[in-house]
């Protein structure tokens, strides 16, 4: 089970600035059941959704919803649901590393991260009892699909201008606008909705696809992730009972963006799925494909992609799941410091590690496109036609960055945050973790002095951050696996160095020199991913 | 009535090994285990015949180290009732493997023993018809197909010349083949489930006797390169020239 972290650093969000824990929870040390449960999640993409892939695609009728019915009737519809109201009561860990692996397809990721997470996550941290023993329950058996409805035509990365409207009429709450983009819509059943009351005060509510008023558009003519849906949800003069407010009025925010931090983590997991799932199908492609005489996989070039992937998605996943365990463990400190006053002990859990779960989207999101981008060079020619799955998977990989807050506003989010943090005293950096490490705790220290500091320089403290954190996380995995994991990490700081330095030259106008590369063998990792069919784990 | 079910932990059937450099075995460092897959078609159709019959109960049992719980937990998970270890890390060969479970099935008085017809590790396809002699018990081997009536069992084997149907008397061994059934998927609740249902350990009977050693274990040697003949004379000629025609 998930491990705190640390004794002599305190488990708070942003202490990873202070310098390295003792110890940080990491994918191997899941317990056997739990990597049982992972290994059903592995077996139900291979057997129910990879073989399916041209009909979603297709939209066609009734497939997806059946397949979620299928999916909630093995558990997979509510991990992290308490037993409750018909979910299993797991950590958001172990969920995240199940929701990873029904991920080897981008789509019905959505679909499922969708209705299994940010839908329920509302409900679940701030629904009255009467909402969650009427809501959740058909949501954690897959009968019904859940949606979550922030966005709209003219507000998106700034969701709190939103303009949908809920005033009280007639014993009833009546909600007037336009939800854009919405995942899950044409099949789902409920729906957690943003709206202003009285235009002003944000609230969320819980509607259902049958109330008068509600009405779902055509699906978007969408770029990728055609197996997903997506349109809008049309409210006009849409009737919702009065206990459908969930939380109070005017606090809509606090769940929508509770809910959004969680979204993130998940997220991550979501977007590491399909990377994996394209190095599967890049490495036998690679040892299939013959040219000059040989595997194309044996070319230095080649296996210098595929070793700087394997490093990647190692890093990527080391960070994922250390955040993960801190994340369990602050519901844990939440309850236990509020015991008498559940959201509250949920809100601590939820926002604690914010940062971390910023840090995870922007970084797991980046490395899968990198990872899919790369996969789709290693197949050439055939790489660019649909006559092979890597197409699909390039085209699904794009909108990771841009959903759940662009990478962008996330960036700004992780650098305003930290400076906040820096600004209260709540962290102090704490020098002499290495390289990346000391160039972030000077940057910070250079940006909490300017009056005004431009974007591109709050990016590139963000970026000094995130590669902080991952560095970390990787090193603090490396005992799991000494020989392999030693080698990723040394690959992965190769390439992370000089992502720092250059942040920081960015950030301060001045020179940096890195420091000499580390030794790897890169022949060496290519050939564990070829022997893996995948990510070396 | 009591379905005995027998579940090895193997190396994962999938995972490519690599013999240890002095070749007393294979090397177990990063690779990963799972049950025995003709095992988990054991477990799958036991749980299939307590579907039908909810007053059977099923045993899942092991013999091996600590570490096979894993195993045996997952047959809970599948659905059997309760699990035994018996526990010891000393080499067995297929005679004593069989013993020991001849002495477990002496405690536990099954109606049926159900296994796999072999291992992927050790493949010997050995235990099952060990175990029926010992016991005299009757035995069917390869099933594709398990019906159960008081007191019998119908059993469709796979042979070289086609199917044949047995009908036995119960007590019985039966050892099962890959198209007896498909194992379901196993849902995350049983899982859950499986964590609180008993699973006793117990040392074995007697001490180890190992009656066959193992010599050496090797890899497979490369595979060299081919030839591309021009005619079916030159294919004969390049035969003979190796002495293969
Ligand atoms: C397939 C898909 C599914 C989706 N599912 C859902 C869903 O289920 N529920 C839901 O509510 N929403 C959903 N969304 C909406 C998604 O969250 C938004 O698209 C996203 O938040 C960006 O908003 P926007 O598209 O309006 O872009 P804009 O906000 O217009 O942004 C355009 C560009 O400007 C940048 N930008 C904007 N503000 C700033 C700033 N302050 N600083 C720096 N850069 C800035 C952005 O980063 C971006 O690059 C989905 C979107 C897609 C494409």
């Amino acid at each position: 089970m998930a491990s705190l972290e640390s004794q002599s650093i305190p488990a708070t969000g942003c202490s990873f600035l202070q310098g390295a824990p003792a110890s940080a929870f990491a994918p191997e040390d899941f317990s056997s059941d739990e990597r049982l449960m992972v290994q059903m999640a592995e077996q139900f993409s291979q057997k129910e959704i990879l073989p399916n892939l041209d009909r979603m695609d297709a939209q066609e009728e009734g497939l997806v919803p059946t397949i979620v019915q299928h999916a909630g009737a093995l558990g997979f519809c509510g991990p992290d649901t308490s037993a409750d109201f018909g979910g299993l009561g797991l950590g958001k860990n172990l969920a995240a590393r199940i929701l990873e692996y029904l991920s080897l397809n981008a789509s019905f990721s959505v679909t499922i991260g969708i209705t299994s997470g940010i839908s329920q996550v509302g409900l679940q941290l701030f629904g009255s009892r009467e909402l969650q023993e009427k809501y959740l329950p058909p949501l954690c058996s897959g009968e019904h699909i859940g949606a979550y409805c922030l966005s709209e035509p003219n507000s998106g990365t700034d969701s709190l201008s939103l303009s949908t409207r809920a005033d009280q009429h007639g014993g009833k709450w009546v909600l007037n606008g336009t939800k854009m983009w919405i995942s899950n819509a044409k099949w789902a059943n409920q729906f957690l909705v943003m709206a202003k009351v009285g235009g002003e005060k944000i609230s969320a509510f819980l509607v259902e696809r049958d109330f008068p008023g509600v009405s779902i558009s055509r699906e978007e003519h969408k770029m990728g992730l055609k197996g997903s849906s997506t349109a809008r949800v049309m409210l006009e003069n849409a009737e919702v009972p009065l206990e459908n407010m969930v939380y109070e009025e005017g606090r809509g925010h606090i769940v929508a963006f509770n809910a959004l931090n969680l979204g993130r983590f998940k997220l991550s997991s979501m977007s590491i799925g399909p990377a994996r799932q394209a190095m599967t199908h890049a490495s036998e492609y690679a040892l299939d494909r013959k040219q000059f005489g040989q595997s194309i996989g044996r070319f230095g070039l080649i296996e210098q992609k595929f070793a700087k992937m394997a490093a990647l998605f190692y890093a990527a996943e080391s960070a994922i799941y250390r955040t993960g365990a801190l994340i369990d463990s602050a519901f844990e400190s939440g309850h236990a410091q509020y015991p008498d006053d559940r959201i509250k002990g949920n809100i601590r859990g939820a926002e604690e590690y914010s940062v971390e779960c910023s840090i995870c989207k922007v970084f797991s999101t980046e490395a899968e496109g990198q990872i899919v981008d790369e996969c789709l060079q290693v197949y050439g020619g055939y790489g660019f036609t649909e006559e092979f799955p890597i197409a699909r998977i390039y085209r699904d990989c794009r909108v990771s960055r841009i959903y759940e807050g662009t990478n962008e506003i996330n960036r700004f989010f992780i650098a305003d945050r930290l400076l906040r943090r820096m600004r209260a005293g709540t962290v102090i950096f704490g020098p002499g973790d290495g390289f990346i490490h000391d160039l972030c705790g000077e940057a910070c220290a250079l940006v909490s002095n300017l009056e005004n500091p431009h974007q591109a320089v709050l990016g590139a403290l963000a970026d000094l951050a995130i590669l902080t954190y991952v560095e970390q996380s990787a090193r603090l995995r490396v005992s799991r696996n000494p020989a392999a994991f030693g080698q990723l990490h040394a690959v992965f700081c190769n390439w992370a160095n000089a992502e720092a330095a250059r942040a920081y030259q960015l950030i301060s106008g001045n020179p940096v020199s890195l420091p000499a590369p580390a030794a790897v063998d890169l022949g060496a990792i290519a050939g564990l991913v070829y022997e893996k069919r995948g990510p070396v784990n | 009535m009591k379905i005995m079910v027998t579940v090895k932990r193997v190396i994962d059937p999938y995972a490519k090994v690599r013999p240890l450099s002095d070749g007393s075995g294979v090397d177990t460092t990063g690779v990963k285990f799972d049950a025995n897959p003709f095992d988990e078609i054991a477990v799958e159709e036991a749980v299939r015949q307590k579907e039908k019959n909810p007053v059977i109960e099923i045993v899942a049992v092991s013999l091996g180290g600590t570490e096979c719980e894993e195993q045996l937990r997952k047959a809970l998970a599948m659905g059997a009732d309760k699990a035994v270890l018996i526990e010891s890390s000393e080499n067995y060969d297929t005679l004593a493997v069989a013993e020991e479970f001849v002495a477990l099935v002496k405690a536990e008085s099954p109606d049926l023993v159900l296994m796999g017809k072999q291992s992927t590790d050790g493949d010997n396809n050995q235990v099952g018809q060990m175990m029926a002699a010992l016991l005299g018990w009757p035995q069917a081997t390869f099933a594709s197909k398990l019906e159960l009536a008081d007191g019998t069992a119908r059993v469709t084997r796979e042979t070289d010349t086609g199917e044949e149907t047995l009908e036995m008397n119960l007590p019985a061994i039966v050892t099962t083949d890959l198209r007896l059934n498909e194992p379901r998927y196993i849902a995350l609740p049983g899982i859950i489930k499986a964590r609180s249902k008993p699973l006793e350990k117990r040392p074995p009977s007697s001490t180890a006797t190992s009656r066959v050693k193992t010599v050496k274990v090797e890899a497979v040697p490369a595979r060299s390169a081919g030839k591309k003949v021009g005619s079916v004379d030159e294919l004969v000629a390049e035969l003979s020239a190796r002495g293969l025609f």
